[in-house]
């Protein structure tokens, strides 16, 4: 049997174990694996009070929904001519959320990156999640829900269609393609996983559908080598989405002549943007989950070491982007394109962007400090600050940009109302009850790939922390990534 | 012969059954809304079509001026009026408050029958019971002989009815009645009076050089505006030798908007500077009184004197010398010899005859008062609103012991009387006005009453006055005799000469000659010494306070009326709220930002209201609009603002007219409203929105053209005046008619629709801002109103927004088309007083573009460009993005935030009967669905079916829109710019011609014709 399909000469799976920051020094062996992830499932009174709280925030959005329906969206607090508003910016936080995941576990997957391994679990169901959050809004935010399919291509008998030159057409195609796709890739991941639940489970009907979930993964060379290809295969399929869902978000305003808007330096900002709230999000949710579940040796400062530096480089992108956007306002000569800039930042609306730059383009400089980016207590304060300036940056570009356009005679204001709020405060509610509802359900971390970069307890093993005899060495206290 | 067994179901009973079941499906699925009458007739009477509509000509209620209507009926119900073109004095024009006749028709605060007071309450009785109760009462007085000191105050009006209610008065043994407007300009038609020896002598635009307005708001109110703005638009138009307008007053009205040079002198300060110009002052004594430069009085009376007989000065003002100015005015006129030239006392107008002082009232007031007055007669006057209060009327009025009302509506006054004889509008009404010596508009109801008795539904009715009239005399056996007749048209057509086959044709007209059918009583006009009002310059305080007539609202008649509620003041774009102009070098003195609450405290009494930071009022004055603050009224207009009457001083000028000017202190208060403004820049940041050239260079050599065509893009010249290529050969230019096989799939397929490009121009030298054309946008095209108290949004779960304009301040207006004022210059006016400011009208509403950015975007087709160069929106298809609206650079694309349409809604925008002036051609919409204008796509369409009805080509100018049609100063032009006949294709090759916005390449189908600014008449050498 072989255990690890990269050693067996498939040569497309299993990270470069020799990488620094994919070792698991504190990880002996399998048993210990099986025993510690499932040690996370079962439900605690802890995890229900959560569950409690997230039900409620899901409820008061499910409530003033049916109340926006009732009423009309007046409830909400839309002041034309800003006819966007919370729901738009809270769609594109969601979806920007949504980035993460699929670039861990596909992209970086590619790039064999070792560290993903440990947080890629995670960061696919909250990439789904938050897929699933996103997709609520723009049906909230539209004047008729009810009437949301028509922008669904669906034969009908009077041969109408979407409109296939609207951004927001592709946004259904994009949005649905990539839920779709990151759902997918998220259920093959986990069915080697869902095998070893079901052989460990004793209730006989859990066990019955476990085994349906795992679709009778029986661990064979066969299965492997299929898996191995379809990961692959979806890892590829993936990767384009990542870029392209963003890509079109962007386009719902690029595309418009908005001063503000109309830039083609959208599509390559938003996904930056995306990948950087994406892994602070991460972050939200990992170091937490690391400390609650006692996964720190799982995920090791070596792992958060790692996703800092991809936070300082999209950091780097966005914060470069935020600075081009001014430079073409100027060089391009168009009035209102640079009263717009001008006032993005000094008139009605400043503080919202002065908020943006400060999380979005200072805070993250700190860093460039190794101590700072391997001290979780600050990469979880920075993380919430990039999640606020992130809604932010969103905030900045959709109601600035329609309070203050062409017609100066219809320039206005904006303040949401408590509508408005609940509903952002409901997503999040719905974000993490299907987030918590999943942490007791499913590993939060891929066993089987776990697995993978521990050395199996052979004497022809030569992973760190195991003689060559198969016994345990004795815990080194200095192995990288574990103290310092 | 069935050979099956008994079990199982028959063929039979299965389609039996499906039958039924399916029926009842059917039935449920169809029965969920309630079944409504679609169609009030159930025997139409011969001459009506089912959804055709038929026109009915009589004449405007609204004012003292007579404007001709037509009353656009549809299957019984009135849904629009029109001017009527064939009128003599608007000359198919109509303004805003003429428009909401409608909403004063169906008003839901009618009164459905007539009420007797009990307590603080009315209660519902017969008619029958009411005549009896009146005739009781009047058979008390009489017995009493106390006949002689009934008073009955009636709303201005001429024509017949004035004089059958005098004679019907007399015949009781009771005094003539009052005629009263509280908007009427009573000193200067004293002026008029002395110096040309008629009420309102006919002015002359067209044959001025130089117009002279000392606070004469002739665009906006005072004296006939809708006959005036076209008259003036008329003679701008000219452009080359087109009269030049100085406006000389406090505070810049309209009117004063639209002056080529604002004199902002001092209140009462107007004498001064006629006898300057009269020379019988010297400027330097005339500057000092009316803080006007004497450079500027110097300039002033150069350019009367260069103008020669083409000055015409006007006087408007309401000081306690206003009839003296008023004189003094006349006397400009007079030495210029424009008398006869731009002022004709020879052809007057008739509208302000037989008109009651303000004095008048008081007098009566007085004598109410003093408990020697058994019996009141009210007619929709409200003297209670449109007094000041220490006139004293209220506490006056309700020493009378018995007061019968006859106005339609709950107002101030009606609410304090006892009996409640509700009229019938003027739309449901026979009558006439005198509109000029010797020419009588003739009155004729549109439909039946809205309010019929009706046993159903437990209503009386309302009926017309002269027939309730009618109804009492013959109750009385002495006078029964001479009131033999049917009702007051039966009477009517007795007395009408040639009777009722020449009063039909007449009717038809609208128009015919002669004078009323009955002469009024004569009533000794009170004398009372105009030193009854204490002298400006007696008065204390730190600032001139001038209180105005709102151009929407007027004195208050028309805050009952939501589309008046809803329509920006034209100046100050402020709805549903009263306010106090200050300027803002005042205000940065004093600290005020707009929206600080300002208390204004006069020797009268005191007022509290938002400031709004003006340049156009001196820096030394503030200035409050009427029109706001009433107690009753109904529900769109009780709680609403302050009455500025409050702050007035019972006082009255020489011909018994109340003062509108006064002195007072200003004070800041702790409070701060928003303001419910449409406005959201006063200036264009460049952004040539309102373009404006000098008439020098007008009238210049001319400039090269600007060529216009924009390199690839081959269809740029569709149309050389409008630059309009259709967005991918909407038109279907390039079609091929023969495809067959793929039909409307075939990218070549013509559509079929005729070649055409619907486009307008709107000129910006003739518009005015008097926004009528707003209103006649509401009426015809059902646009929700959405600033009444109850159409606000929840704060929170429980507590709802109320203030008044409250979704305005939301910016949620659905006004499809807006008049945009945007100021030009005098940008340092926060530290720096200057009259020199330019104002620019521009009104906005769908531009229609060849290629709309709002057509890409919608996910679902809901708009896109028709065949005719229409930008079209299908509410049924919308799902309420509202991107379009994000990509609309013009911002004209309004959302439907609540159900305004819904009845069932809190917000519902025509609370019952005000659905019945719904237009039927234009689909109500329902919350959730984005609007917009549509260049009335139902007139254009109702204009093909006629001609296709009619086997022949549309003819040019066969129809306009309802904006157009409205616009009294004749500045919007709407037609096929296809087609070189029509107007509109001649008037876009103007030298003034542009789009808005045209660098977005949006290939607009409104062409705007740039103001013509004129040099300022006056200009003093250092202006």
């Amino acid at each position: 049997m072989a255990i690890n399909p990269a050693s067996a000469g498939m040569g497309v799976r299993g990270p470069n174990i020799a990488s620094a920051d994919v070792q698991l020094p504190a990880v002996r062996d399998y048993e210990q694996v099986d025993r510690e992830i499932m040690g996370t499932l079962g439900f605690t009174k802890k995890w229900f009070m959560g569950l409690l709280i997230a039900v409620f925030f899901m409820l008061i959005g499910a409530s003033a929904w049916t109340y926006q329906i009732y009423w009309g969206l007046g409830q909400a607090g839309y002041e034309p001519p800003v006819m966007w508003g919370v729901y738009i910016i809270t769609f594109v936080f969601w979806v920007g959320i949504g980035h993460a995941g699929t670039l861990i576990s596909a992209i970086l997957y590619l790039f064999r990156a070792g560290f993903r391994t440990s947080i890629y679990r995670a960061a696919e169901a909250m990439t789904v999640f938050a897929v699933m959050t996103a997709g609520l809004f723009p049906i909230i935010h539209i004047g008729r829900p009810w009437k949301f399919f028509w922008l669904i291509p669906y034969p009908n008998w009077r041969l109408l269609w979407p409109n296939f030159k609207s951004p927001l057409v592709w946004d259904v195609f994009a949005i649905s393609t990539y839920l779709t796709i990151s759902t997918t890739f998220l259920f093959i991941g986990l069915i080697p996983d869902i095998a070893v639940l079901r052989d460990k489970e004793t209730n006989p009907m859990r066990k019955r559908l476990l085994g349906v979930l795992s679709l009778g993964w029986r661990n064979s060379d066969r299965e492997w080598r299929h898996f191995a290809k379809a990961y692959l295969f979806l890892a590829a399929f993936s990767t384009p989405l990542v870029l392209s869902v963003h890509s079109v978000v962007s386009f719902d305003f690029a595309m418009a002549l908005t001063p503000g808007w109309h830039a083609s330096i959208f599509p390559p900002y938003f996904v930056a943007g995306a990948i950087f709230s994406g892994f602070a999000m991460v972050w939200t949710i990992a170091i937490p989950m690391r400390k609650w579940f006692k996964l720190e040796h799982y995920i090791t400062l070596n792992h958060l070491d790692a996703t800092a530096k991809v936070v300082l480089f999209t950091s780097m992108v966005v914060g470069c982007a935020y600075m081009i956007e001014f430079f073409v306002a100027w060089y391009s000569g168009v009035r209102a394109e640079q009263e717009f800039f001008w006032n993005r930042v000094f008139g009605q609306w400043y503080w919202a962007a002065w908020i943006m730059l400060l999380c979005n383009m200072a805070l993250p400089m700190s860093l460039w400090s190794q101590k700072l980016r391997r001290n979780p207590t600050w990469l979880f304060i920075l993380s919430i600050f990039i999640n606020i300036g992130m809604w932010y940056e969103r905030f900045v570009i959709v109601v600035p940009s329609l309070s203050h356009e062409f017609e100066p005679w219809q320039w206005g204001s904006y303040t949401p109302s408590w509508i408005d709020m609940s509903f952002l405060v409901g997503s999040f509610g719905w974000f993490f009850m299907w987030f918590l509802l999943f942490v007791k359900q499913m590993p939060v971390m891929a066993i089987a790939e776990l697995k993978e970069i521990i050395a199996p307890r052979t004497k022809f093993a030569h992973a760190h922390g195991v003689d060559t005899h198969g016994t345990h060495a004795e815990y080194d206290p200095h192995t990288p990534g574990e103290h310092d | 012969m069935s050979t099956k067994t008994e079990t199982g179901v028959k063929r039979r009973e299965f389609l039996k059954i499906l039958g039924a079941a399916g029926a009842s499906t059917a039935v449920v699925g169809c029965s969920s809304e309630k079944v409504g009458k679609l169609i009030p007739y159930v025997t139409s009477p011969d001459n009506t079509v089912p959804g055709v509509s038929q026109y009915y000509a009589t004449t405007c209620g609204e004012c003292a001026t007579g404007c001709g209507i037509l009353a656009e009926t549809r299957d019984g119900r009135t849904i629009k009026l029109e001017g009527n073109p064939d009128h003599p004095l608007n000359r198919g024009a109509i303004c805003a408050t003429g428009l909401s006749a409608v909403q004063g028709l169906y008003n839901p605060d009618r009164f459905d029958g007539p009420r007797l007071k009990n307590g603080a309450k009315f209660d519902n009785i017969s008619w029958d019971k009411a005549y009896e109760l009146l005739a009781q009462k009047m058979g008390e007085v009489k017995s009493r002989g106390q006949a002689a000191n009934v008073v009955f105050i009636n709303q201005h009006e001429t024509g017949t009815l004035p004089g059958f209610i005098d004679g019907w008065l007399s015949a009781q043994g009771m005094p003539a009645h009052y005629s009263v407007d509280s908007e009427a300009p009573l000193a200067t038609i004293a002026a008029n009076q002395k110096a040309y020896g008629v009420e309102w002598p006919k002015i002359e635009f067209g044959a001025a050089k130089l117009v002279l307005s000392f606070g004469a708001d002739f665009l906006d109110g005072w004296g006939s505006d809708v006959p005036d703005s076209m008259d003036w638009a008329d003679a701008r138009a000219k452009l080359v030798g087109a009269p030049t307008l100085v406006y000389i007053g406090g505070r810049r009205s309209l009117t004063g908007l639209n002056a080529d040079q604002w004199i902002a002198c001092k209140p009462g300060g107007e004498m001064a500077i006629c006898e300057a110009i009269t020379g019988k002052q010297t400027a330097a004594a005339a500057a000092e009184a009316s803080g006007v430069a004497v450079a500027t009085i110097e300039a002033l009376t150069a350019a009367v004197k260069a103008a020669g007989n083409g000055v015409l000065a006007l006087c408007g003002v309401s000081s306690t010398d206003a009839v003296e100015c008023g004189v003094m005015v006349a006397e400009i006129n007079k030495a210029n010899g424009s008398v006869g030239v731009t002022i004709k006392p020879a052809s007057p107008q008739a509208g302000f005859k037989g008109i009651a002082s303000y004095a008048d009232l008081v007098a009566v007031s007085e004598r109410m008062n003093a408990g020697s007055v058994p019996l009141a007669f009210v007619r929709h006057a409200n003297p209670a609103h449109t007094m000041p209060k220490t006139a004293g009327f209220r506490d006056a009025f309700a020493k009378v012991p018995f007061k019968v009302a006859f106005s339609m509506v709950p107002d101030e006054t009606a609410s304090m009387c006892d009996l409640i004889l509700p009229d019938n509008h003027w739309l449901e009404s026979f009558g006439d006005a005198e509109i000029s010596t010797g020419v009588m508009s003739l009155q004729q109801p549109s439909m039946d009453a809205v309010f019929q008795a009706d046993a159903g539904l437990k209503i009386e009715g309302t009926r017309a006055t002269g027939d309730v009239l009618i109804e009492i005399a013959k109750k009385d056996t002495a006078l029964a005799s001479k009131y033999n007749v049917a009702d007051y048209r039966a009477w009517y057509i007795s007395k009408y000469a040639g009777g009722s086959t020449a009063y039909a044709v007449a009717l038809t007209k609208a128009t015919s000659a002669g004078s009323p059918l009955m002469t009024r009583g004569s009533r000794s006009s009170t004398t009372m010494a105009a030193s009854a009002a204490p002298a400006l310059s007696a008065q204390t305080g730190d600032f001139y306070v001038q209180v105005f007539a709102s151009p929407t609202l007027g004195h208050g008649g028309g805050a009952n009326k939501p589309w008046l509620q809803e329509l920006p003041d034209p100046v100050t774009k402020i709805a549903w709220q009263s306010w106090v102009e200050i300027h803002p070098q005042t205000a940065k003195k004093m600290g005020v930002m707009e929206g600080d609450h300002l208390k204004v405290e006069t020797a009268a009494g005191s007022v509290t209201a938002p400031a709004y930071i003006y340049m156009g009022v001196r820096p030394d004055t503030v200035a409050i609009s009427l029109g706001q603050g009433h107690t009753a009224y109904g529900r769109f207009a009780i709680n609403i603002g302050v009455n500025a009457f409050d702050l007035l001083a019972s006082g009255w000028n020489s011909a018994g007219g109340l003062s509108l000017i006064t002195k007072g202190k200003v004070s800041k208060t702790a409070d701060h409203s928003q303001m419910v403004t449409t406005e959201g820049s006063a200036r264009q940041h460049g952004r040539g929105i309102g373009q404006a050239m000098d008439v020098a260079e007008l009238n210049g050599p001319a400039v090269e053209e600007h060529e216009h065509d924009i390199p690839g893009l081959p269809s740029a010249a569709f149309l050389p005046g409008l630059k309009s290529p259709v967005a991918a050969d909407a038109q279907g230019d390039f079609a091929d008619s023969e495809s067959k096989s793929l039909g409307m799939y075939d990218p070549k397929h013509s559509s079929g629709a005729e070649h055409r490009r619907w486009a307008m121009t709107i000129d910006l030298a003739r518009c005015t801002g008097c926004s009528a054309c707003v209103t006649a946008c509401y009426s015809e095209n059902n646009i929700p109103t959405v600033g009444a108290p109850y159409q606000g949004r929840a704060l929170s779960p429980g507590t709802w927004d109320e203030r008044p304009g409250a979704n305005i301040i939301k910016g949620r207006e659905m006004a499809w088309l807006r008049i945009e004022r945007y100021y030009e210059g005098n940008e340092n006016t926060e530290n720096e007083f200057s009259a020199d400011f330019d104002t620019r009208f521009v009104p906005m509403m769908c531009q229609h573009c060849g290629n709309a950015p709002c057509e890409p975007v919608c996910p679902v087709y809901a708009t896109y460009h028709s065949p005719d160069g229409l930008n079209v929106q299908v509410y049924n298809r919308c799902v309420g993005t509202r991107y379009c609206s994000n990509n609309c650079p013009y911002k004209v694309r309004y959302f439907n935030w609540f159900g305004y349409g819904e009845p069932e809604r809190k917000q519902y925008a025509w609370p019952s009967p005000m659905h019945w002036g719904l237009n039927p051609d234009v689909t109500v919409r329902g919350k959730g669905v984005m609007e917009k204008c549509t260049f009335c796509v139902q007139r254009i369409r109702e204009g093909e079916h006629r001609a296709a009805a009619e086997g022949r080509p549309m003819k040019a100018d066969e129809f306009t829109t309802a904006c157009a049609s409205a616009c009294p100063s004749r500045a919007i032009i709407f037609g096929d710019a296809a087609d070189a006949e029509w107007s509109v294709s001649k008037m876009a090759y103007d030298r003034r011609a542009y789009h808005v916005f045209e660098e977005l390449n949006t290939f607009t189908a409104v062409v705007y014709l740039k103001k013509v600014n004129h040099p300022a008449p006056a200009a003093s050498a250092k202006a």
